[in-house]
């Protein structure tokens, strides 16, 4: 099966990170055009590294959530260009609730779901006025069953999925639609770090006894962008191998 | 550009209807039908068309009621209260839209012509 694709390019939201990278490489394997954002310039020099010999293959562009005006970086002409976009942008704020700082709060949610917010209002207007346009949310499993001190990652993702599911519900008649992928234990970035030093733990909580590869997440996007996939509308979709399905 | 013109262009195609039934004093709501959706679809081709910015609570009015009530509640002259929110109306539309506002959905297309040939002068 060879996948189709109704569209071009792609902007990836936080694609600095392991997994962004890895699918950006995928989507160049398949002629898709991977816009890829950074927020600082070490990120900008890990795309740039790993994509020395691909130049002409990808763009790259500075958008930090935390910085508003980063947003003018999607000036009219690229907007325009958009035919995909799949969200990885996440910062971190792990603490207790009761112990949480209130600016740090404010601010997390500033970040991570109002300026969330803004891209897609302003990415679904243009895409419709294609008609035509599809968006990828990659939340999480830590969403549904955070640890102590995830609260707001996890408050932080659930109301962007919400967004998600609302655009998609809301635009799905005039051809724009969404979709979250929640992986669980994935072998990419944090998780990677977080499985050498948890691997047995992991392994007796997973059916399938084995993390995610980071190809498979990038596979499973490819396909969900792919012309096959656009009957998922509005939905999550767990990748987690069987994590969250048992007690 | 014949603003009115491109606006029944863009109605119809977004509403399916032939675009003679349409004139300036036809309400979008009341008289087309037009949803929230199709409002939204017809900013971003106001938009792409007219390039201009386009906010949508401005031109469809969405806060009429509620500056009308600020007004009156500051005893303000409402008209002229309205005039400034609303720089794209003209005194005569402002009076005739508070008059109707207990009816239902006020919206009609020579607002939005008003809006978009506003635009145009501001810019």
């Amino acid at each position: 099966m060879k996948l189709q694709f109704s569209g071009r390019n792609v902007l990836i939201l936080g694609g600095s990170c392991d997994l962004a990278i890895c699918l950006a490489e995928c989507m160049m394997e398949s002629s898709l055009f991977p816009i890829i954002t950074y927020r600082s310039e070490k990120g900008e020099k890990r795309i740039s590294e790993k994509f020395e010999n691909s130049s002409d293959e990808y763009s790259s562009l500075y958008l930090d959530f935390g910085r508003r005006d980063s947003l003018d970086a999607l000036s009219a002409q690229t907007v325009d260009d958009i035919d995909f976009l799949v969200d990885f942008a996440q910062g971190d704020l792990e603490s207790f609730i009761a112990a949480a700082d209130t600016d740090s709060m404010f601010h997390y949610f500033s970040e991570n779901v109002a300026f969330r917010a803004e891209i897609l209002k302003r990415v679904s207007r243009v895409m419709l006025k294609k008609k035509r346009g599809r968006f990828i949310f990659i939340s999480s499993t830590a969403a549904l069953r955070p640890n102590p001190g995830q609260g707001f990652y996890s408050a932080a993702k659930l109301a962007s999925e919400a967004l998600y599911k609302n655009l998609g519900l809301e635009l799905g008649g005039r051809g724009v639609t969404t979709v979250t992928l929640r992986p669980g234990y994935v072998c990419a970035g944090r998780g990677r770090q977080y499985l050498q030093t948890h691997e047995k733990e992991m392994l007796k909580m997973v059916p399938i006894k084995r993390a995610i590869a980071e190809r498979e997440v990038a596979e499973t996007i490819l396909f969900l962008l792919s012309d096959s996939a656009w009957g998922f509308n509005a939905t999550e979709i767990t990748m987690d191998g069987g994590l969250t399905a048992g007690k | 550009m014949d603003v009115l013109g491109e606006i029944k262009k863009l109605l119809a195609e977004i509403l399916d209807i032939e675009d003679h039934d349409i004139t300036p004093e036809t309400y979008l709501i009341r008289d087309l039908d037009a949803e929230s959706i199709d409002l939204l679809e017809l900013a971003v081709s106001l938009n792409s068309t007219f390039n201009v910015e386009i906010i949508d609570d401005e031109i469809y009015l969405r806060t009429f009621r509620l500056h009308t009530m600020d007004a009156e509640q500051r005893g303000d002259d409402t008209v002229r209260y309205l005039l400034d929110k609303f720089p794209f109306l003209n005194e005569s539309r402002v009076i005739e839209i508070m008059k109707e506002l207990q009816s239902g959905p006020t919206l009609k297309v020579k607002d939005l012509v008003s809006y978009i040939s506003w635009q145009y002068r501001e810019s």
